[in-house]
């Protein structure tokens, strides 16, 4: 009987110190790569390509996600709010949500899902095929050519993301006010207009560098440090995404709570 | 091969040892390259010799020992330093290790073209000079390794390897997949490669004609050790029944 408790209590003490090792290798992962942000060369080339990939092929996606939510917000918020409906309730309400919460966390999952994955994959392939070997052994610090302009575009473009993610599902919750519900154009641009706050637009930005912060370096840290070959790049990809999509929730609370706790 | 050989040493092993979650690969190991000597590490299967080859590189640490390459111990040193050094070296990896995203001549020309600032213009000339002794056409440079065949892909990290005059070479199992025609010549480029430089290589492969082509030395790794050492000559006399073996196993012509 002892035997068997020992064994449950042994396990879950090697997991929590399994966990406890990663968090301490993640952090020196992190902190060297922070390093070799701040030092030359800097290759911008391909920091340039990354932007292009991670700030102008998603725009597609975080569009249509960000439309769609602020079309379905408005239409909630009116189905909702039906004892004391008008322009202005859900202008703010779609105001609100979209920039303080919906634009930063949607824009940060669509891009975990399609720039984190294609990150981490492109990374731990290299890693085994010796890649990432071979460019060490070529005079190139493989941190600082592969995995420092990732970050640098991702803390770049995100932010740049949401805020035309913002726009577009402020937008989508305009079309359905207007088309569908009938809401006067000019009381609900104004109200939009009036509930605008700086301070909501700046925590939306402060939680999108962080999302880019968090996508980068968790989907390069699976991928740099992959093993075992096709399953070893198919568990970075599915861990970047899921530990991204999670910090990202969880990390979405801290911020709120600092700014309007 | 009669070449040449100064008793300068650029690479010197003791007592290196490595191992992996307590399972020891190499112990015990012990040699040095001179320049200007060429030198084949035979060995089977997983016996350590890709190993030995990434612990001279510093891609692994070893355990117990030291590695000197132009009398510095590598294991342990700054990381500046180390980089330094192993900029003397031309690498080739086991399955080629070229960059997915990058075409044939930047794979080529990687390291000079960063270290040296080149245009594009340049480092393509020179890559189309690189790939002229290695038996490839032009056109292939404006390819992606993915659309060329292995034995291509060989060959292009073979010159990614020598491109910039590199003091050392590393090969690793580098006519492995290669056709015999396109191997012998791959054994020339070495020999040339060794010669015209005056560098120094050393190189892992599993085909016997080949070590007797470009060695001036052989060392057989065998038991996590070196279980023989010598030159080809002494190898084809050798009763090392390891020795025995791998001839009769990859050419039986040899000891004719």
């Amino acid at each position: 009987m002892f035997k068997y408790v020992f064994n449950f209590m042994g396990s879950i003490g090697r997991k929590c110190l399994n966990f406890i090792s990663l968090l301490g290798h993640f952090f020196l992962f992190f902190t060297q790569t922070l390093s070799w942000i701040f030092r030359p060369p800097w290759y911008f080339k391909r920091i340039f390509s990354q932007i292009l990939d991670i700030g102008y092929f998603s725009l597609p996606v975080v569009g249509l996600t960000t439309f769609f939510s602020g079309m379905v917000l408005a239409l909630q918020t009116y189905n909702g709010f039906t004892d004391f409906n008008n322009e202005t309730t859900v202008a703010r309400v779609v105001l609100t949500s979209i920039t303080r919460e919906l634009g930063p966390v949607l824009t940060g999952l669509m891009v975990a899902g399609r720039i984190g994955a294609k990150m981490a994959a492109e990374i731990a392939t290299m890693r085994v095929t010796e890649q990432i070997d071979a460019l060490g052994t070529l005079g190139t610090r493989p941190m600082q050519y592969l995995i420092a302009p990732k970050v640098i575009a991702a803390v770049i473009c995100i932010p740049f993301l949401v805020m035309i993610g913002n726009t577009i599902g402020i937008l989508g919750g305009y079309v359905i006010a207007i088309y569908k519900l009938d809401f006067n154009p000019n009381i609900y641009l104004y109200a939009t207009v009036d509930y605008l706050q700086w301070i909501d637009i700046i925590q939306g930005l402060v939680k999108a560098a962080i999302f880019g912060l968090i996508i980068s370096m968790v989907s390069c840290y699976f991928g740099y440090y992959a093993s075992k070959g096709a399953e070893g790049v198919g568990y970075a990809t599915t861990a970047s995404v899921v530990i991204s999509s999670i910090m990202i929730l969880t990390s979405t609370y801290i911020i709120t709570a600092l700014f309007f706790g | 091969m009669k070449r040449k050989i100064n008793k300068k040493i650029v690479i010197e092993v003791n007592n290196l040892r490595k191992s992996f979650n307590g399972n020891i690969v190499l112990k015990d190991i012990n040699f040095k390259l001179f320049e200007g000597e060429s030198l084949a590490i035979i060995g089977a299967s997983g016996s350590g010799k890709s190993v030995l080859l990434k612990n001279i590189i510093g891609l692994l640490t070893p355990d117990n020992g030291s590695i000197e390459i132009n009398k510095t111990n590598i294991v342990n040193l700054p990381r500046v330093q180390k980089e330094n050094l192993l900029q003397d070296l031309g690498i080739t990896f086991q399955h080629g290790a070229l960059f997915d995203s990058l075409k044939n001549w930047e794979n080529i020309v990687f390291k000079v073209k960063n270290r040296e600032k080149l245009s594009n213009k340049n480092a393509e000339i020179l890559a189309l000079s690189i790939i002229k002794n290695l038996g490839l056409e032009p056109k292939i440079l404006n390819l992606y390794p993915s659309e060329i065949s292995g034995g291509m892909q060989k060959r292009i990290a073979i010159a990614r390897a020598i491109c910039g005059n590199p003091k050392i070479l590393l090969f690793d199992e580098p006519t492995s997949g290669l056709d015999p025609v396109t191997g012998s010549l791959i054994d020339k480029l070495i020999i040339t490669a060794v010669k015209t430089v005056g560098g120094s290589a050393i190189t892992i492969t599993h085909d016997m004609s080949s070590v007797c082509r470009i060695a001036d030395k052989v060392i057989l790794i065998d038991n996590q050790t070196i279980g023989w050492s010598g030159t080809p000559k002494q190898m084809l006399k050798s009763k090392n029944s390891k020795i025995q073996e791998f001839i009769k196993s990859t050419n039986p012509n040899l000891f004719k």
